[in-house]
């Protein structure tokens, strides 16, 4: 397990398309905040201008905003890291080895796990540069809170990448991989369901679907929040990792 | 060659209603190079990626060493791989894809071994070019060194001179023997049968996904060897004419009527000329000469037939 997790880490590090993404994301990510002060400074959040969120709220009232953008870029990687093994062939050189397939998606989901954790990093020194230039406010708000926020979050847009990962292997289509991807980014499922919910009375599973819950602003200090933020990652994380793994498992590697 | 070291008991795998491969049975020996025939869609491939663990099949069992794995993967380990297409990187050099396996294989020192091997394949001079700068040759060597870095006992290769020029071919014919040489047992696709019977040692002729025979290169070069086939009133009347009067040695005795003389310095005439004059009756007599093109054609066909 751990010297395919060390190769695809290699491949990883020295992937230039994760850096383009990371450099693109972080562009985009100060320009939106250029924008928003071009634009939307009158904007309000609750009766408060975005550019004096703290931090913690400006992350939530990003990814708040369809379509989420983070999502986005990860569909992207994942799809990407996935298929250029898979389409290259490579996989075939070491699948025969003991329990290389069960290794291999592992090593994929700990992979996408530190892409996730990159892009993370990415958005807060885009915001900490973007506030700064253009908010002039750099406050972080509680720490705790935004730590709680960026774990939270965290899990969920790992949980996604895995879903992604998962949609990619059974697909095996680089286009219709990326189109579930750019679908399930704008929660069109989600809204779908929401409005479905609408007339049923006393229904409430939309709350529970993963991008609904990633794009749901949420109160860090209230405990049912985390347990239900929590709840759904995990959840996703299990299922899909077990499903990816049972898939390559009974995969004829043609 | 004792030591059997894969068996296929009655393989088969099915795409759908469709059967890629039928019941395939193939006792593969330590250091033999194993030669599968077959025409395009035939089931080279499928049964290679089956034994190569890499297509499950969909009933029948393999077994390694006499063992069957029964869910163990182990011993796949000992197995390289070059099917089809070479799994390779493009954007990255030879001796990057290695050294990403070499990660994935837990070698200790692995740079001598990549440039051990570069070297072996002869593209050691290639070391800073990137794969999608290489030629086909080059792909399948680099494909070779791939599936020779785990230290394998059997490397399997599936059509591994496709689209190579004379000199590719020769060259990998050369490797492939080499690595042979070296106690290497070697499982080789090919539908360019005159290279295959240059290298191999035993041959597996498919059909429509079924193995229809099996056969050593001894039994093949015999089947295939020069001969002059003579049906004469009996046998056992025309062998003692022959022998005294033509000094016969190499000959063999197919029925009562039929005999098939393999000294090649004798003639159709002289045997004819004889026979009459000793008063045996001939029905006929030809000479046969087949190239394993024509043996393994004949052989398909006749499973066609059986099949029709």
């Amino acid at each position: 397990m751990l010297n395919i997790l060390r190769m695809d880490f290699y491949r990883f590090v020295r992937n230039r398309i994760m850096y383009l993404l990371l450099l693109v994301f972080c562009a985009f990510q100060i320009f939106g905040i250029f924008m928003t002060k071009q634009y939307a400074q009158e904007m309000e959040k609750g009766g408060i201008s975005v550019s004096s969120l703290n931090e913690s709220d400006f992350i939530q009232y990003t990814i708040s905003q369809p379509p989420s953008w983070m999502l986005v870029y990860i569909a992207v990687f994942s799809i990407f890291f996935y298929t250029s093994e898979f389409s290259s062939g490579f996989h075939k050189n070491y699948i025969p080895m003991h329990r290389a397939r069960i290794h291999s998606v592992c090593s994929k989901i700990l992979v996408l796990a530190a892409f996730v954790a990159m892009l993370f990093l990415t958005m807060l020194i885009a915001d900490w540069i973007g506030r700064t230039l253009f908010f002039d406010n750099t406050s972080l708000g509680d720490p705790v809170y935004l730590m709680k926020l960026l774990i939270s979050q965290f899990m969920l847009h790992w949980a996604f990448s895995i879903l992604i990962l998962y949609i990619v292997m059974v697909v095996k289509n680089l286009l219709v991989s990326l189109t579930a991807g750019f679908v399930l980014a704008l929660n069109v499922a989600g809204m779908a369901l929401s409005a479905l919910e609408s007339l049923v009375q006393g229904l409430h599973l939309s709350q529970y679907l993963l991008i609904n819950t990633i794009v749901r602003v949420k109160d860090f200090n209230n405990a049912a929040d985390i347990l239900h933020t929590a709840a759904v990652a995990v959840i996703v994380i299990l299922v899909f990792s077990f499903l990816a793994v049972r898939y390559k498992l009974q995969e004829d590697l043609n | 060659m004792t030591d059997c070291i894969i068996e296929c008991c009655g393989l088969t795998k099915r795409y759908k209603s469709k059967a890629a491969v039928l019941n395939a049975e193939l006792k593969i020996y330590r250091g033999e190079i194993v030669g599968i025939i077959g025409k395009n869609g035939a089931g080279k491939s499928t049964l290679l990626k089956m034994i190569s663990g890499l297509v499950y099949p969909t009933s029948g069992e393999l077994h390694f060493f006499n063992r069957a794995p029964a869910g163990d993967q182990s011993f796949f380990e000992r197995m390289g791989v070059l099917i089809e297409n070479p799994g390779l990187y493009l954007n990255v050099t030879g001796y990057e894809n290695l050294k990403l396996l070499a990660i994935a294989y837990g070698l200790k020192d692995s740079n001598a071994r990549i440039e051990e091997l570069l070297q072996l394949v002869g593209l050691d001079g290639s070391r800073s070019i990137k794969v999608k700068g290489y030629s086909m040759g080059m792909k399948q060597r680099l494909g070779i060194a791939v599936a020779l870095l785990g230290n394998p006992d059997v490397l399997i290769l599936d059509e591994p001179i496709n689209g190579l020029d004379p000199q590719g071919i020769m060259e990998i014919r050369q490797l492939i023997l080499e690595l042979n040489k070296k106690g290497l047992t070697i499982l080789i696709s090919s539908h360019i049968l005159e290279e295959l019977s240059k290298i191999a040692s035993k041959y597996a002729i498919l059909h429509q996904g079924e193995i229809v025979e099996v056969i050593s290169r001894e039994e093949l070069q015999h089947k295939c060897e020069e001969r002059i086939e003579i049906s004469v009133e009996e046998a056992k009347t025309a062998i003692p004419v022959l022998e005294r009067e033509l000094n016969l040695m190499r000959y063999k005795v197919i029925d009562s009527r039929n005999v098939y003389v393999y000294d090649t310095d004798i003639t159709i005439r002289q045997i004819t000329k004889v026979l009459v004059e000793h008063g045996v009756m001939v029905d006929s007599i030809a000479k046969h000469k087949q190239s394993l093109e024509q043996y393994f054609l004949e052989r398909t066909e006749r499973a066609g037939e059986h099949h029709a």
